[in-house]
């Protein structure tokens, strides 16, 4: 029952691409396969499972509340946004789309339900994959095949800390379970930790590893819509909240989630601020918005995290989709040419729902949330709270200019917005509006305690301090909206550039040069080899016809007398051997002496008369190996016997 | 039953060689009598047991201990099956041939010797099969090949047959140090004739260790690999890559790890870190490699690093029993994992040289259009080969690096990093070839036909199986009796 909230959808996707059909099946069966994903998530609550993959190794699977919480969430997610993509996205290639969303779907309810690290590291890297094709889904340009390629391998440099705290998990405790992730202590639960730590920042998009979801906005509006509010991104908070009783206890842990989230909270605020792009202001939000979860979960309220991710979630749907309808209309994402009030405004009272809770204003779900996660980081010191705040301030900016940017007053234009595409974005706005109920203390008790979430207690001073950095960031947001800003020059505070001529460019040259070396150098192994089998055959035939030759006269007799055809035999075979070590000696300093002008000569032009000049004869050397191998062949004999 | 296995296709290479069949007769022919091996070696998997199964012997030179002796145990027995498949899914893939005949029978002979290889229980019929397998595949390579093919089957040919020769010689001395002569691998196996210490083992060892690191291959002996690969045809290379390189490997368990376990535990060190260089070096000069053939060869060295570097850890006698089980079957499930997963690659390669009569990279994009099937099975044997979960390779390399951390964790920590290098380098040419632009000389660019896109789905769907549900793979492997107890040997 519970693994089939992870194979229930990848199997419905995988049917849905191979079927097809016009929109209206598509979405249909996509919102079909959602919804029946839903179900499955609420009847699976604290249910277990086991798998047994190897001997030494068994899947398990579990859903406390904290996951079970998730594991709904994603599917209410992505049943809008199947609304949405079906009739928004382009109909060429639309069965792949809806199908690889739902079989992404599968990848992340795998990394839900997850009990041990090797469920874990399964779903988070089929999530990975399926963003690579989904990224990558129109493949006709060129742009989003390299923003994929990007994205998966920067992440993956992230699993590689995931694959770190699985094996020190493994090694020092035989398991991999999350129960034997709590025994830990020690070096392997630093290592374990910082692994999960690293792993969750880069799917999160924190700093450094933010840039790649700014290459990920290529990708087509709905799957940013889905992967970078509810899933993918949200992963990376899942997991340290998922995990954090069993991580906590590493030395340096919380403040180094803090230091982490708040950075980005704060760097990501300032980029989405200066942004253009619509969808690149939105994802500087979301690696921002996901700082603010991580930093929580350091400060120790991995329950408060996950509810600002449930309400961050709708709010960040709901804009991705408004944005996309934005660039459907004005076909641009340039913030500068949008202004859609006028034309669209249902879809721009909706956007404004989702985009001042997203700014923390009370008493939209966003600001509820938002502060419980000041009151958490109060108390982890008021440095931090600073921060946070400033971090809030920065969001309640960046919201407000992306409302008044692309959905402000402007020209009034001839356009429409779609039947689906209004759905997705009604049933996400209004799931906004819904969580607004989470002010009321009765409600927000209830769920709390539901997801055994801790409530922080906060002070009248933080609560006015962080009102106080809303109502600023929104005036400066007004302002900045008017004001007709440059792109900046530097995506992501240079931060991508930094990658280009830091880490891919020297990896290009350096693989160019091994690969020149491999050729040039290493193959001089088995030529160097056919060089010193030639000499000694050349040797050795030398000593046959000059020694030998000149010996049999002499050796004849004595043969005669003892009669022993043995003797000669093993006269033969001493002369040969000694005269070929004596050829060798003399000739081998000689031969290696040219070696290194001639190997040096090769690197410098591996012109095609070299080529040549190796290849005929070619025979020759080769065979001449099986000689030098006959050669070491007798010698090891006369150890080994 | 194993003896027929590795009979019935050297019959049909001798009937191929003198009834003067038609093309597409002979195709079946070898096609078929690669079946029939698979078949013989599926009712011996399903006779069940454990250790060295079906075992039968026929004396042949009794002085000398020589014998004809067949038998399995789980590595063997899931190697020869692959070895099996790859050789049906090789020899069926449809291709445009001069003197087709030839080319089966060949075929067909490299199906008998090689099956041979895996079954065998005698070192010195291990040695000759080593040796005809060359034999086979360097006419495949030189008459069949394109390009400078013969030149490359030639080095292939010759630097393996010198490494052989280091494989005969300590096979020799092995068998003259036993108690009485023999050459029967369960007896070697039993009481390891050879004391730890001391330079003969050494060097034995080390004539092991080059002989099958040539054949593997393993960093720097691997400079042969990728000419031949390059002008071999398409289904010539998904066997030598499938299923020869694993000779190398396999050798190394059957005969290093298993008959000198001392000697091996002393040198598991050096030969983790020749693993560990290989899996770095061959992912890092494949990145570079702009030959689509190219590109896929050196990421075979990257791989047979991955099962090298878990032989290592498995014959260290380091750390808990568990971490050397878990490396040892990693790298036996890396070896079937990498015999599918590349076997596919180059079958698909020898798809694309069909149509184009080119590898080179740059000349290529946009092929998702005309070819999803070629497009699907590329990636999905792609995304296995760079370790995607769900799919063979990750089972292989989890356990790999799960077991070499448990004994020398810097170099898994190392290794990682050629786990991120393959997913650059194959995500690069998965663009380069299916996305952007389709070149203008790339129109009418056709898609998998129907038997091709049989054959590979056949191999990929095992892939998956593997990926998603191990567990009777590595029952069947029994990684745990492939390795011997430390301190057994004399």
């Amino acid at each position: 029952m519970i693994w089939a909230l992870a194979y229930v959808p990848v199997l419905a996707g995988l049917a849905i691409w191979a079927i097809g059909g016009t929109r209206a099946r598509l979405a249909t069966l996509g919102a079909g396969a959602a919804a029946a994903t839903l179900g499955l998530a609420l009847f699976s609550g604290d249910r277990t499972g086991r798998f047994v993959w190897s001997e030494l190794l068994v899947l398990q699977a579990a859903l406390p509340p904290l996951a079970h919480a998730a594991a709904l969430l994603v599917p209410a997610i992505l049943l809008p946004i199947t609304l949405y993509a079906a009739s928004h996205e382009d109909g060429r290639g639309l069965p792949r789309l809806i199908g690889l969303m739902l079989v992404f779907t599968g990848g992340m309810e795998l990394v839900i339900v997850a009990a041990d690290l090797v469920t874990l590291l399964i779903g988070w890297e089929i999530v990975g994959a399926c963003s690579w094709a989904l990224i990558g889904h129109k493949w006709r340009s060129q742009a989003p095949g390299l923003s994929a390629s990007f994205a998966f391998v920067l992440t993956r440099a992230g699993d590689l800390g995931l694959f770190i705290a699985l094996m020190a998990t493994v090694t020092a405790t035989g398991s991999a379970s999350y129960g034997a992730l709590g025994t830990l202590d020690g070096w392997p639960l630093s290592l374990a930790a910082y692994g999960l730590l690293l792993a969750a920042v880069s799917k999160a998009g924190q700093v450094p590893f933010a840039p790649w979801l700014f290459r990920a906005m290529d990708g087509p509006t709905s799957v940013s819509a889905l992967l970078h509010s509810a899933t993918m991104v949200a992963a990376g908070a899942y997991i340290l909240a998922r995990l954090h009783p069993q991580l906590s206890a590493a030395p340096g842990f919380g403040p180094a989630a803090m230091v982490i989230g708040l950075a980005t909270a704060i760097l990501g605020g300032v980029v989405a601020l200066r942004q253009t792009h619509a969808k690149k202001l939105l994802a500087g939000s979301t690696s921002a918005q996901m700082g603010l979860m991580i930093a929580t979960i350091g400060a120790g309220y991995p329950g408060v995290a996950v509810l600002h991710l449930i309400v961050h979630a709708a709010s960040k749907g709901a804009l991705f989709c408004a944005a996309g309808v934005a660039h459907r209309v004005t076909d641009t994402f340039d913030l500068r040419r949008m202004g859609l009030a006028r034309a669209l405004p249902v879809t721009t009272a909706l956007t404004v729902i989702a985009a001042l809770s997203l700014a923390a204003v009370p008493p939209l779900s966003g600001g509820w949330s938002k502060e419980e996660v000041v009151k958490a980081l109060e108390h982890a010191g008021p440095i931090w709270a600073a921060a946070i705040i400033v971090a809030g301030g920065l969001s309640a900016a960046y919201a407000t200019r992306f409302a008044i940017a692309a959905f402000g007053p402007g020209e009034d234009r001839d356009s429409t917005v779609k039947r689906g595409e209004l759905a997705g974005l009604a049933l996400l706005s209004g799931a906004v509006l819904a969580l607004s109920a989470l002010w009321w203390p009765p409600v927000h008790d209830v769920v709390a305690a539901r997801i055994g979430a801790d409530l922080p207690e906060g002070s009248r001073l933080g609560l006015l301090a962080s009102l106080a950095a809303v109502a600023f960031g929104i005036l400066a947001g007004l302002r900045a909206a008017r004001s007709d800003t440059e792109a900046p020059a530097m995506e992501w505070l240079g931060l991508p550039a930094l990658y280009e001529h830091g880490l891919i460019r020297p990896f290009h040259a350096l693989a160019i040069m091994a690969a020149r070396a491999d050729d040039r150098v290493i193959d001089l192994i088995p030529r160097g080899a056919a060089t010193v089998a030639i000499f000694l055959a050349d040797g050795l035939s030398r000593a046959d016809d000059d020694t030998l030759d000149g010996l049999a006269p002499g050796a004849a007799g004595a043969a005669m007398s003892t009669g022993g055809q043995i003797w000669r035999g093993a006269v033969g075979t001493a002369v040969r051997a000694t005269s070929g070590l004596a050829a060798l000696g003399a000739g081998l300093g000689e031969r290696l002496s040219d070696l290194i002008p001639n190997g040096s000569g090769r690197i410098a032009g591996m012109a095609g008369a070299d080529l040549r000049r190796l290849q005929t004869g070619l025979a020759h050397h080769y065979y001449s190996i099986l000689v030098a191998g006959f050669a070491l062949a007798v010698g090891l004999l006369i150890f080994g016997g | 039953m194993l003896t027929f296995a590795i009979l019935i296709p050297l019959l049909a290479s001798l009937v191929l060689a003198f009834v003067p069949l038609g093309e597409v007769a002979s195709r079946w022919t070898a096609t078929g009598a690669a079946a029939l091996s698979l078949v013989a070696l599926v009712i011996v998997w399903a006779g069940g047991g454990d250790g060295f199964r079906a075992v039968a012997e026929v004396p042949w030179i009794p002085t000398l201990g020589i014998a004809w002796r067949v038998g399995v145990d789980g590595m063997s027995l899931a190697l020869a099956l692959m070895s099996a498949l790859i050789f049906v899914a090789a020899t069926a893939w449809p291709l445009k041939l001069h003197d087709a005949r030839a080319y089966y029978a060949w075929m067909a002979f490299l199906a008998g010797v090689s099956i041979g290889l895996f079954v065998t229980l005698d070192l010195i019929v291990f040695y000759v099969f080593f040796d005809l397998s060359l034999v086979g595949m360097y006419f495949l390579i030189g008459r069949w090949g394109h390009g400078d093919a013969q030149h490359a089957a030639l080095k292939f040919f010759v630097y393996t047959l010198a490494g052989s020769l280091l494989i005969l010689i300590g096979i020799i001395v092995l068998a003259l140090n036993m108690p009485t002569l023999t050459f029967d691998m369960r007896a070697m196996i039993d009481s390891p004739p050879l004391a730890a210490a001391g330079m003969v083992p050494g060097l034995v060892f080390l004539a092991f260790v080059i002989g099958f690191g040539i054949k593997t291959p393993v960093f720097p002996v691997h400079t042969w690999l990728p000419p031949a690969h390059v002008n071999a045809p398409g289904p010539a290379s998904a066997i030598l890559a499938g299923v020869l390189l694993k000779m190398g490997t396999y050798g190394l368990i059957r005969i290093p790890l298993q008959m000198m376990p001392d000697t091996f535990a002393r040198w598991a060190l050096p030969l983790a870190i020749v693993g560990v260089i290989s899996i770095l070096w061959g992912s890092i000069v494949a990145f570079a490699q702009d030959n689509l053939k190219r590109r896929i060869a050196y990421t075979s060295v990257n791989h047979m690093g991955y099962t090298v570097l878990g032989i290592a850890v498995a014959g260290s006698a380091l750390g808990s029993e568990t971490a050397r089980q878990l490396a040892m079957t990693g790298a036996v499930v890396e070896m079937i994992a990498h015999g599918l997963i590349t076997g596919a690659l180059f079958l698909i390669a020898g798809a694309v040289w069909q149509r184009t009569g080119d590898y080179h990279l740059p000349n290529f994009g946009g092929l998702a259009g005309p070819a999803p099937r070629l497009t699907g099975a590329a990636t999905l044997a792609a995304f296995a080969s760079l370790g995607l979960p769900g799919l063979a390779g990750f089972v292989a390399e989890l356990h790999i690096f799960l077991g070499a951390f448990g004994v020398y964790p810097w170099l898994a920590a190392i290794g990682l990093l050629g786990i991120l290098i393959t997913a650059a380098l194959f995500l690069r040419m998965l663009r380069q070839m299916f996305f952007g632009d389709l070149p203008k000389e790339r129109a009418g660019f056709t898609d998998l036909d129907r038997t091709e896109t049989a054959l590979l789905a056949g191999v990929l769907i095992l892939v998956v199986l593997i990926g998603i549900w191990p567990t009777w793979l590595l029952s069947l492997i029994d990684a745990a009796s492939l390795i011997p107890t430390p301190g057994a040997g004399g």
